[in-house]
């Protein structure tokens, strides 16, 4: 029992970008690597090829950057790339005039390397809540490299 | 004439000839896409304007617009259904005749949807249309050019009757009034109709045989035959038991006897006795079958077979095999003459279905087919049989096979082109065979006539069966439950001649594994596996019956027969399973799983073993009897006892067991096999006690839940195929022996999970960690909630312990996960199962515990959903985001349903008055923490809508109490969403919403009058700080349930409910109520309305000794007054 224990270990700069796992336990809802853009699984099929061949899974999926829609089709017993997908709450402190904005990080620092998203309703938010003086909370989802402010809270506090 | 209405004389002309004009200008205006709001609005006018049949007729009858002709009549439509109840008598005439009268000179035109509306027109008023017709058809009737009009318009009539509450309730008539036109349209009209259109079509008939072209005679020759064949199809109530005294106006009118598992329609004709003159007069019969055979001259032009007469009158010739009721009980020989008239169309087999081949239509064979099913369908297997007797050596039984045969070859020979004539007429006699087979077991005999059967050759139908099965796969993949009834069709055949196919099955099967073993390696084993996977389903059928959720029977045939079997090892049905559980063993070998064992053939071999195991596998003799004579016979005996506990069943068990173990690890990837194994053959391995006791001393048990443990290859099974793993090893505890041990076995199993998530939850790099998809994947929810769900009493400690040891790490994860949408779900779902299990259970304090853990459960989870707004860079993500709210708040909902039960149903050992918790305050706290989630757009999914109004009236009916004592937002909150529930389209959640406000309004009705404050500040209404008053909500809702019940549409339906909820309001508010009432009689023009108004209100409130306290007595008489009050006033109230 005990040597199957797992490790947990926290991912570091060499982690690798994504994980491999048997195409018949992706499920909707889950995330797959296709043509190399992470994908958020929107429809799985299982089809029977043959009368007595291997099930293969075809997959739809949805960019989860750039919401571009993508299939695939893989054997079920075989493995697919699955990516690490983060997101982080950062609190909003500035919005400049170029479009960029500052969050505060966990630990106490400032990142300033996103853009407002390109979403209309999500910035209008931002910026009514930020200029209101409310406490606005940003999730920033980052997966194989890239990063995308992906949604938005107001927790209040508003003069 | 409109008299009274259309009186105005020519003075109006000018004022006609613009409407008419405007009209006109409107239709053309919406064909060219101008301006179509004003011209929407023009033709609205028209549509809504009071009274406009004479705007309407004169547009009908002098406008050139085809489309405007159109909306004239639609208006005419809609004014009469509106308006109906109060024309006189005279107008209505005039209206009928008018319509008709139009009908008629129009049938020629060319624009058939006027035609259809107005005629429509006609249809709705049957009643009176029908009587009208009577006299009016006397006349006209024999000009021939009007008869094709007069039978369509019958026939639409007859459609038109099945008629819907729609079209009872817009007419605001009752049901008893449409139930009365049914029966005198059935009892007085129907059989002249039928012997007027015999007329036409035997006046007729001579023409069309002289002629050889299609002359105008043959399309009302064609559209009698309809309207035989429809006024057939008529549903007859009246005449069946002779003199019903009332009549049931709510009997839906279904048929009891029908088979609803029928592909085939096939209509039961039962027309009662007094139609046996014209029915089976032999001239009747014989005209119509010569009618037809004459025709068949022209068979060699290709002109006949498929026009329209003929399609029709086979038609008629197959409805009169069916006859039944009690015309047919009194001459039931009179049935022979068309069945056998029917008989060239099938007979002999092989030379018609050479024939089709060859390009004849197979449309007659195919109506024979059906001929054949109508006749199974009204006579009992012997008379079947005898009925060829007469005229052929051989009986129909004899027929039938050799017709079955004939098709099942035709069938294979051309499988590639689907829908051909063949598949149709297989499906029609598959179902003639279930008839006849179904009623022998119903009617007891089945002894005498066994042999009558085993004459018939069976065992080339059950060989073709079994190869057919090949070629349907192809396409029923996609439909397993079709092909599931065809292959039951095919089993009820061969159990019916089980003496020989049951051995020939066993030889099949045994000869298709040796081939597959010589040719290994060598020559490509594809067909054979495909013939070994059919063979094994249709094994499956013969042998065992599907026993879903009862317990499955040895079917009696097999019990039955074999008698002279003394010793178990030679019982043939013994050999076929051993020797399928043999060659089912050999996929426990790698080799001969990756060479002969596709997952194709896995998932036939395990639904084969699920399905055996749950019949035949340690059987004990209690339950598992049949009829009670069979005890007795020693072959019955050794088929119980071969695979007993004492046999060879513990051996068996062992090697599916094992088996399972295999499909499960060694088949990655396949989740249909997976589903199959955890579902079906685990399921019922575990579900009889005995097994589940010798299942708990099996190495190969231990090792499956050694491996469910603790072996990460079955973490990757899919969700469901987990959960219901996990619930089956649970539930197999069941078979320990004390509840300790049941307990202790339960802890084990679970304790690997619960540990490993408890120590993850206190990883105090979590954060981190958590998002990592291999660290997902190996979360253990999924198992933890199918143990939650398999709760027993006896394994309930185990259980719930289980959960309080997971409680903090569940909040802590779902701190985590967030924006993990699927592993909240997977969280939210275990909670809402483990209190399920678990409530009626829990001691006071350990109750506590859970509702301050559910709480705060709602709490997280609100905190991290309120406010926020998600990227929405596409409406696919956009809407799975929504779904799965939809799901979380629905599983929150249930939740708090589940914490509900608690009050109603309580195992625990505390008394009442100890009661620490009270659950309907947590309850509405906990709705006060979800209902600003649940928006109004999702509210639209209905199950979330369903659920949330049944928690809302189930919380207003039980605890009114409670809601008084909320404060006033969250009242109003609730208030809000009950209002709002009440103008939804689905008739469940208004009435549920009805039930609330009747509970709310009885309670303070109730309290006030105890001298109590009942819901105080809520009812009186208050000032709000501008100074503005705000009515009380009772006074809100009355207002509400008035303008609804007056002016709004509703199923009738809801009538009832709705009067219960509106007794005790007005009762509430009195005051308010009369001045509604004044406000509404004050709103009438028309001064004959005003007191037809008055009158109503005052009746209303008044009648049936009404008295003012709340018991049964007065709701009835209340319902009784508010129904006839509606019928009395809503037709003029609603029109503008």
């Amino acid at each position: 029992m005990s040597d199957e224990e797992h490790h947990f270990e926290s991912s570091d700069a060499g982690a690798s970008k994504t994980y491999p796992q048997q195409a018949g336990n992706i499920r909707k809802g889950g995330h797959i690597v296709i043509k190399g853009r992470p994908c958020k699984v929107v429809e799985v099929s299982t089809s029977k090829t043959g009368k007595h061949g291997h099930a293969k899974c075809h997959f739809v999926a949805i960019d989860i950057f750039t919401a571009k829609k993508l299939e695939d089709i893989v054997p079920s017993s075989h493995n697919c790339d699955v990516p690490h997908v983060n997101r982080i709450d950062y609190q909003l402190i500035d919005i400049s005039e170029d479009g960029f904005v500052s969050l505060l990080t966990d630990s106490g620092g400032t990142k300033d390397d996103l853009k407002l998203p390109t979403d209309d309703n999500l910035s209008a938010l931002m910026k009514s809540g930020f200029e209101e003086g409310k406490d606005v909370v940003v999730s920033v989802m980052s997966s194989m490299g890239e990063e995308q402010i992906c949604a938005v809270k107001e927790v209040g506090g508003g003069k | 004439m409109f008299n009274g209405i259309a009186g105005g004389g020519a003075e109006d002309l000018p004022q006609l000839q613009s409407t008419m004009r405007a009209i006109e200008l409107a239709c053309s205006y919406i064909q060219i896409n101008t301006n179509p709001a004003a011209a929407e609005a023009t033709i609205l006018s028209l549509h809504q304007s009071p009274q406009p049949y004479k705007a309407c007729r004169f547009i009908l009858e002098n406008s050139q617009v085809a489309s405007a002709r159109f909306q004239a009549a639609a208006a005419i439509k809609e004014a009469a259904i509106r308006e109906w109840s109060f024309l006189s008598t005279e107008d209505k005439g005039g209206l009928i005749s008018f319509c008709l009268g139009y009908v008629i000179q129009h049938a020629n035109s060319s624009d058939a949807y006027v035609f259809s509306k107005v005629s429509s027109v006609a249809a709705f008023h049957r009643y009176s249309f029908s009587r009208i017709l009577g006299n009016d058809l006397f006349r006209i009737f024999f000009f021939w050019r009007y008869m094709y009009t007069i039978c369509m318009l019958i026939v639409s009539v007859s459609q038109v009757s099945e008629f819907s509450p729609s079209t009872s309730s817009a007419m605001s008539l009752p049901r008893e009034f449409h139930e009365n036109c049914r029966k005198s349209l059935e009892q007085n009209y129907l059989k002249t109709f039928y012997s007027w259109a015999q007329d036409a079509a035997l006046s007729v008939t001579n023409k069309i045989v002289e002629s050889n072209s299609d002359v105008p005679e043959v399309k009302v020759c064609n559209a009698a035959l309809r309207l035989m064949h429809q006024i057939l199809n008529w549903e007859f109530r009246y005449s069946k038991g002779g003199t019903k005294g009332s009549i049931n106006v709510f009997s839906d009118g279904m048929r009891s006897d029908t088979a609803s598992s029928r592909k085939t329609e096939c209509v039961i004709v039962q027309p009662g006795a007094s139609w046996c003159d014209v029915l089976l007069s032999s001239s009747h019969v014989g005209w119509l079958i010569n009618l037809y055979s004459l025709r068949q001259k022209f068979a060699f032009e290709g002109y006949w077979l498929d026009c329209p007469v003929a399609v029709s009158a086979r038609k008629l010739i197959v409805q009169l095999c069916s006859l039944a009721g009690e015309t047919m009980h009194r001459s039931r020989a009179a049935s022979a003459p068309p069945s056998v008239r029917v008989l060239p169309w099938i007979d002999p087999p092989d030379v018609i279905s050479k024939e089709i081949e060859e390009g004849r239509s197979g449309s007659e064979m195919i109506d024979g087919c059906r001929a054949l099913l109508s006749i199974a369908t009204v006579t009992i297997p012997v008379v079947f049989d005898r009925l060829l007797r007469s005229i052929r050596p051989f009986g129909t039984l004899t027929l039938l096979s050799l017709l079955m045969g004939e098709v099942v070859k035709v069938l294979l020979a051309n499988s590639n082109d689907k829908e051909t004539w063949s598949y149709e007429a297989r499906d029609i006699l598959l179902d003639t065979w279930t008839t006849l087979l179904a009623s022998m077991d119903g009617s007891g005999v089945l002894f005498s006539f066994s042999n009558l059967f085993t004459n018939c050759n069976f065992t080339p139908i059950v060989a073709s069966a079994s190869a057919t099965t090949d070629e349907d796969d192809a396409d029923c993949l996609a439909s397993v439950s079709a092909m599931d009834e065809r292959l039951g069709s095919y089993a009820l055949i061969a159990r019916a001649a089980v003496d020989a196919t049951v051995p020939f099955l066993t030889k099949l099967f045994s000869d298709r594994v040796a081939r597959l073993h010589q040719g290994r390696g060598t020559v490509d084993p594809t067909d054979t596996l495909e013939e070994v996977y059919s063979l094994l389903l249709i094994i499956g059928h013969v042998l065992a019956d599907e026993g879903e959720g009862e317990t499955a029977l040895v079917p009696d045939a097999l019990q039955t027969h074999f008698v002279d079997v003394v010793e178990a090892g030679n019982h043939p049905v013994v050999l076929l399973s051993s020797s399928i559980v043999k060659f089912a063993e050999q996929c426990l070998d790698a080799n001969m799983r990756s060479s002969i064992f596709s997952p194709r053939l896995m998932e036939a071999v395990i639904w084969f073993l699920a399905r055996w195991s749950f019949t035949y596998l340690m059987l004990v003799e209690d339950c598992n009897l049949g009829s009670n004579q069979l005890q007795s016979l020693p072959s019955r005996a050794c088929l119980f006892t071969f695979f007993n506990e004492h046999n060879q069943g513990k051996f068996v068990l062992d090697i599916i067991v094992r088996i399972s173990l295999t499909s499960l690890m060694s088949y990655p990837g396949e989740k249909d096999l997976q589903e199959l194994t955890c579902h079906q053959l685990l399921h019922a391995l575990v579900r009889r006690r005995n097994i589940c006791f010798h299942l708990l001393s099996l190495d190969s048990w231990r090792n499956l839940a050694n491996a469910f443990a603790n072996d990460k290859s079955l973490f990757l099974l899919n969700g469901v195929s987990q959960r219901s793993l996990a619930q089956t090893l649970v539930l197999s505890a069941y078979g320990m022996q004390s509840s300790d041990a049941s307990n202790q076995y339960v802890k084990d199993l679970m304790a690997h999970m619960t540990s490993s998530l408890v120590d993850l939850a206190n990883n105090s790099d979590l954060k981190n960690l958590a998002q990592q998809p291999d660290i997902i994947m190996l979360l253990c929810i999924r198992e933890l909630r199918g143990a939650a769900s398999a709760t027993e009493p006896r394994t309930q400690r185990a259980i719930y312990e289980m959960g309080l040891s997971v409680m903090n790490p569940v909040l802590r994860l779902l701190e985590v996960y967030k924006h993990e949408s699927a592993v909240i779900y997977l969280l939210l779902k275990f909670v809402v199962d483990w209190v399920d299990g678990q409530i009626s259970y829990l001691e006071a304090h350990e109750t506590a515990g859970v509702v301050n853990f559910c709480m705060s459960l709602l709490q997280i989870y609100s905190s991290h959903n309120i406010g926020k707004i998600s990227l929405s860079l596409s409406s696919t993500l956009l809407n799975e985001a929504k779904t799965e709210k939809y799901k979380d708040l629905r599983a929150l909902l249930q939740l708090l349903s589940h914490l509900c039960s608690k009050d109603m149903v309580d195992f625990s050992s505390d008394s009442i008055e100890t009661q620490s918790t009270n659950i309907s305050q947590v309850v509405f706290f906990g709705l006060h923490i979800i209902t600003p989630l649940i928006t109004l757009e999702l509210l639209k999914y209905p199950k979330l809508c369903f659920d949330y109004f049944s928690l809302i009236s189930h919380m207003l009916e039980v605890y009114p109490e409670t809601l008084a004592q909320l404060n006033s937002d969250a009242f109003n909150h609730v208030l809000t969403t009950v209002d709002f529930g009440l103008h939804q389209q689905d008739v469940d959640i208004v009435t549920m919403c009805l039930r609330a406000l009747k509970a709310l309004a009885s309670y303070h009705y109730k309290e006030t009058k105890a001298g109590n404050t009942g819901l105080g500040s809520h009812a009186a209404g208050q000032t709000d700080p501008n100074g503005v008053f705000h009515e009380g909500i009772l006074s809100r809702f009355l207002r509400t349930l008035l303008q609804f019940l007056l002016f709004e549409d509703y199923s009738t339906d809801l009538v009832s409910t709705a009067a219960d909820a509106l007794f005790p309001l007005i009762l509430c508010e009195p005051n308010l109520y009369q001045g509604l009432g004044n406000e509404l009689i004050e709103k009438q023009g028309n001064p004959n309305f005003k007191t037809r108004l008055a009158n109503a209100l005052q009746v209303l409130t008044t009648s049936n000794q009404l008295s003012s306290s709340l018991d049964r007595l007065n709701y009835q008489r209340f319902r009784k007054n508010l129904n006839n009050f509606l019928i009395e006033v809503r037709g003029f109230l609603k029109t503008k």
